[in-house]
């Protein structure tokens, strides 16, 4: 536990010193430095609900950007069917998917309600559980992503309309942008402190380090993987919410963040809130700076490459640097 | 007395083919082999050309590499359709440029090669590289991204090989039909070049050579892959899968073992594309798409991912489910039978219906092992 | 801009005529074929008709669907086809290519259709083709296009990007000026889009001061958009294409990007001008033949075809370019195979390739307006082209119309199918010195 607070603390370190850097840059060139943010946000939204269900439960969910696309969908719908305010329209697509992710856990994930269907009919369990099953958990989801999305193409159609993109702008840059790189370092910090600061916390790290003892020491793992899969699910779903405006409403909408995400969640390595922040900082300048200068396809090839580059160089992810790192300072100290 | 303890060919052969790594190592299993291939020998007789079958069978290859990778290296690979699509990129760029007979048939080895050298520098890249678990299948499926995000904007005329144009997301155009052989000596035109064959009874029946080009393909490459995986060669790599840092202690080079297995992996992935491009006349990027890249990990995880024979009849029964299904609920059908499958069934169809058969006999392909678990992480 | 324009130079003299040449002498060396089985002695007509209904096209290629039964209902409820009715053969090719072609292999060596309609992108109409070529099948490919298709099964009546690009950017050029910057999907259609941008630009004397290609997943567009205000031009030309891309437009607006976009792309395909908040799309002008807006008397009237469509489809979201293409080539097939007689394919292509025409002396009247003639040499539609306005409440109206020609293959390359039977892709870098 002392080891992950250290490590969690040099993380946060560096995360700083990156944050200072930016603020030197919005200064000096502040559309570029804009651009690079928004890139280092989008990364980081895409990645926060899939870390979370990756980090802990060794799940891989590639109905991942389904989620998302409930998110957004509920969103979208609670605005403009009940006309609900924009804001209480995100809590809601948040609030949505956190429980679409609770009965996806107990049926499909956990296999508590075949389970307990098999229990009563033939007396024995049906199915095991996908925790720490990466292949089997990704059939699975992709199974289940193809009729999320065929599913949402059925009932609402092939799009439904889309809700306006709120405020103005500030020197030609979109102040919702703007506002959406301050929301994800809210979200950052409130993972960060429910992780670190809560009883919830403590119990998902135990579970995460030895499920066996922490079972041993009262710890009920298997609710704690189930709250672990609702908050990532409403995690994803609110990323899903703050892109409603920007995004057509689409059931295949939620492709479009895949990408970003896997390649987030493990370039960032073992560490859920700073792995991701940190491989968000690494990737996002990469992707706007060469998008900048050679275009769009340049930026998109040069993120994949440096995600290539620094799985292959940096063996456990940037996380498995850092603490490389804090090793070779604390050992020196 | 030396002739009486020479066993017999047939019995060489068994020893060859069979062992712990394969399911159907008993005489009922050879038996029933033969009369699926008897059945798929007659079956464009009875039931049409058999044209559409023929895509199964060459995805079947597809199927069987990943299964060699991932099922017997234990290395997940998102990047079987990379080599996949290079090698039918390489037979069109390379049969374009010499549309002959012998063009075209060294257009098919030079796909093939392409995929296995592709698929050796990268298995180089990671392996040698100390890449391990969930960073490789990563690194494989963001390699698929490239490519795709690559041969997407190859449409403008700078993007040509010879006289062969890239084509861009619209694909390769005019990929010379596959005619295989000699000049002077013998060719033969396997697409597009129905033969009629009277059959007594049914009357003339058109059938497609491609078909039986791709069957006996497809046969050749199971029976040669359980010879590999019977041999000791196998049995190292399926010491790799199931504890990979033991059998480095027990002084093996695993880096070695995994990049020849995933060399390997890559020339049956470029033989696939190759016959795919041949079968289709035409390749395009969407080969290197996510939920492409996304299905022979289905395949080979609904079969058995354990069990060559798993990988291929999986591969064979998941596309025609997913083809010849029609109508609004047919992607949810498909989603619906991977979902329940592998939640019922994890370690796939093929070794549970042998565990049946052999009536809870322990067989050590048998054994579940659970994943490698993560690293001890934190939040 | 992302594109090096020395080294493209280089490889066109050489490079593309050997391309041509090239596919050319492939699709020559066929020497078996002639499986025009078509059923001309049965009771009914049979047409394929494949649009995705999922998938990634699916927004696209639903009203496409829909327009195909609509005419084959209205054309059968007149007495069909010389007396004969209609058997629509429809499947949902899921917008999967792989999927059009077994469907495309089946409809043609199981079903026999007499006639084929398939596909949205250009890459589903080159997946298909070998084997449309290989078993001579007559094809109508009813999609707005990069252009240059010379076939002679294939019908292409969808209009091409120079009859697109050439309503609006003369338009735009007399009212704004003439600095151009081109935005365009990063494959084919955008990049030969971006040629012909060039091209007209020249012979309207105007110059294109920037041009950038971005990839068909980005949805991300802040670079583009700051390089856009940096350059300051006198319009935009917009050939961005799917569902990732349409997020230009909200975040151009929400940047506060005013600037005048023309387009060939946006609100007549999918919609965006009823899918979005205003005012996203405010001040931008499509060049199309149709959308649902167009004010001719044979589609906005009482009983026209909006009140036809909306009556058969209550609930569907809106009538597109591409789906009145696939209405009227229904009937323009009508025509030719009551012309010739026959429902023999050969004989079909014959009457086609007279010059069909729809409009004032024949019914129904074209949607788009005034008369339509299928131009037998190209097999491409001489269309009635318009250019209309989104203003600030995305409500869109007509500010210019003109007929336009195809003129690139008739003109230009000199392609004549009822001469040759020819099977290429014609590019117009491999004829103008400006699109290089």
């Amino acid at each position: 536990m002392k080891q992950a607070l250290s490590q969690a603390r040099y993380g946060i370190a560096a995360v700083v010193a990156v944050v200072a850097l930016f603020v030197i840059g919005a200064l000096a060139a502040p559309n570029l430095t804009f651009r690079v943010y928004y890139a280092v946000s989008f990364i980081v939204l895409a990645a926060i609900g899939l870390a979370i269900i990756f980090g802990i439960m060794g799940v891989i969910n590639l109905a991942h950007g389904e989620f998302i696309l409930v998110g957004a969908y509920a969103t979208t719908l609670s605005v403009t069917k009940l006309g609900v305010p924009l804001p209480a329209g995100m809590l809601v697509g948040a609030l949505v998917t956190a429980l679409f992710g609770l009965v996806v856990e107990r049926v499909i994930i956990s296999g508590y309600v075949p389970n307990w269907i098999g229990q009563q009919t033939v007396g024995r369990d049906l199915i095991k559980p996908f925790y720490d099953r990466l292949a089997d958990s990704m059939v699975a989801t992709f199974g289940l992503s193809l009729i999320m999305v065929q599913g949402a193409r059925i009932v609402f159609g092939n799009s439904i309309n889309q809700i306006g993109v709120p405020f103005g702008s500030t020197a030609g840059y979109p102040d919702y942008r703007i506002a959406l790189v301050g929301i994800t370092a809210g979200v950052l910090a409130v993972v960060y402190l429910l992780f670190t600061r809560t009883d919830f916390g403590t119990r998902v790290r135990a579970t995460m380090q030895d499920e066996q003892t922490a079972m041993a020491l009262g710890i009920n793992t298997e609710r704690t993987y189930m709250l672990t899969f609702a908050i990532g699910s409403g995690l994803a779903g609110f990323t899903g919410a703050l892109f409603a405006p920007l995004l057509s409403m689409q059931p295949t909408l939620g492709s479009q963040f895949l990408v970003e995400a896997f390649v987030a969640v493990v370039v960032g390595g073992a560490s859920v809130v700073v792995g991701t922040s940190l491989s968000g900082l690494m990737l996002g300048p990469i992707d706007a700076l060469f998008s900048d200068e050679f275009g769009e396809f340049a930026g998109r090839i040069a993120l994949l490459v440096a995600a290539m580059l620094a799985l292959r160089f940096l063996p456990g992810g940037i996380t498995g640097v850092v603490d490389r790192l804090r090793d070779r300072m604390e050992g020196g100290s | 007395m030396v002739a009486a303890s020479t066993p017999s060919a047939i019995t060489r052969l068994r020893n060859r083919l069979e062992g712990p790594n394969t399911i159907g190592n008993s005489r009922r299993f050879w038996t029933a082999l033969a009369l699926v291939v008897v059945a798929l020998i007659a079956f464009p007789v009875v039931g049409g050309t058999g044209s559409q079958f023929s895509l199964f069978l060459v995805l079947g290859l597809l199927g069987l590499s990943l299964s060699l990778v991932w099922g017997y290296a234990g290395v997940l690979s998102f990047g079987q359709v990379v080599f996949f699509g290079i090698g039918a990129y390489t037979f069109g760029v390379v049969s374009i440029n010499v549309p002959t007979p012998a063009g075209i048939t060294g257009a098919v080895f030079a796909g093939v090669l392409a995929g296995a050298v592709v698929a050796a520098l990268l298995g180089y890249f990671m392996f040698y590289g100390g890449v391990r678990d969930v960073y490789v299948t990563i690194i494989t499926l963001v390699s698929t991204l490239v490519m795709l995000t690559f041969m997407a904007q190859t449409a403008g005329s700078e993007w040509t090989i010879g006289s062969a144009a890239l084509g861009g997301f619209n694909g390769m155009p005019a990929i010379p039909l596959l005619t295989l052989g000699i000049e002077g000596v013998f060719t033969f035109q396997f697409v597009f070049n129905d033969l009629e064959l009277f059959v007594p009874v049914l009357g003339v029946v058109n059938i497609d050579p491609f078909y039986y080009l791709s069957l006996a393909v497809l046969l050749a490459v199971y029976l040669g892959l359980r010879v590999l995986v019977n041999m000791d060669f196998g049995r190292v790599l399926v010491a790799i899968r199931e504890d990979e840092d033991r059998t480095r202690m027990f002084g093996y080079d695993v880096e070695r073992a995994k990049l020849v297995a995933f060399t390997i992996g890559g020339g049956l992935a470029g033989l696939s594309g190759v016959l795919y491009a041949a079968r289709n006349v035409y390749i395009d990027p969407s080969v290197f798409q996510l939920y492409f890249a996304t299905l022979p990990v289905v395949w080979v995880s609904v079969g058995g991912r354990k069990s060559l024979l798993g990988a291929v009849s999986a591969t064979v029964a998941v596309e025609y489910v997913r083809l010849s299904l029609g109508g609004e609920l047919a992607l949810v059908v498909v989603g619906a039978l991977l979902l329940v499958s592998i939640l019922v069934l994890p370690g796939g169809i093929i070794p549970w219906i042998d565990d049946k058969l052999s009536d809870g006999r322990l067989d050590v392909s048998d054994v579940e092992s659970p994943e490698t678990p993560p690293e001890a992480t934190e939040p | 801009m992302s594109r090096d324009s020395i080294s493209r130079r280089g490889f066109v003299t050489a490079g593309g005529a050997a391309l041509v040449a090239g596919l050319a002498g492939c699709s020559g060396s066929s020497s078996e074929g002639a499986s025009t089985d078509s059923a001309s002695s049965s009771e009914t007509v049979k047409i394929g008709v494949l649009e995705d209904q999922s998938g990634n096209f699916a927004l696209v290629g639903d009203p496409k669907y829909k327009a195909s039964m609509l005419a084959i209902e209205e054309i059968n409820a007149d007495g069909g086809i010389d007396g004969k009715e209609i058997e629509p053969v429809t499947a949902d090719p899921q917008s999967d290519n792989q999927r059009y072609q077994e469907l495309t292999r089946e409809y043609i060596n199981d079903e026999a259709v007499d006639a084929l309609w398939a596909g949205y992108s250009s890459a589903t109409r080159e997946a298909i083709r070998p084997i449309i070529n290989r078993n001579e099948q007559l094809y109508f490919y009813t999609t707005q296009y990069e252009g240059g298709v010379c076939d002679w099964t294939t019908f292409a009546c969808g209009p091409t990007a120079r009859q697109q690009l050439g309503s609006v950017l003369p338009y735009l050029r007399e009212e704004f000026g003439p600095k151009i910057y081109t935005i365009a999907a990063d494959y084919n259609f955008g990049q030969l889009s971006a040629d012909w941008v060039k091209v007209l630009a020249n012979e309207n004397d105007a110059e294109v001061i920037g041009e950038e290609f971005i990839p068909l997943s980005e949805s991300s567009f802040g670079s583009t958009i700051s390089r856009i205000q940096e350059a300051d031009p006198d319009f935009v030309m917009s050939m961005l294409v799917g569902a990732n891309h349409t997020a230009f437009y909200e975040q151009k607006a929400s940047s506060g990007l005013d600037v005048p976009i023309g387009t060939s792309t946006a609100m007549a395909q999918g919609y965006e001008h009823r899918r979005i908040d205003p005012p996203a799309m405010a001040n931008i002008y499509a060049g199309v033949n149709y959308m649902e807006e167009v004010p001719t008397a044979g589609n906005t009237s009482d009983g026209g075809f909006v009140d036809r469509y909306y009556e058969k489809y209550p609930d569907a979201p809106y009538l597109n370019e591409e789906a009145e293409t696939n209405y009227f080539t229904t009937y323009m097939y009508k025509e030719a195979v009551e012309q010739a007689g026959t429902l023999e394919q050969p004989d079909v292509i014959e009457a086609l390739e007279s010059g069909i025409s729809l409009g004032t002396e024949r019914a129904p009247e074209a949607p788009e307006g005034g008369s339509i003639e299928l131009d037998g040499a190209t097999h491409h539609v001489d269309h009635h082209m318009w250019v209309m306005k989104a203003d600030e409440e995305h409500t869109v109206e007509a500010v210019t119309n003109e007929k336009i020609p195809e003129q690139f293959l008739s003109e230009t390359v000199g392609c004549d199918l009822t001469q040759e039977t020819e099977q290429t892709q014609y590019t117009p870098v491999d004829y103008f010195e400006e699109a290089e």
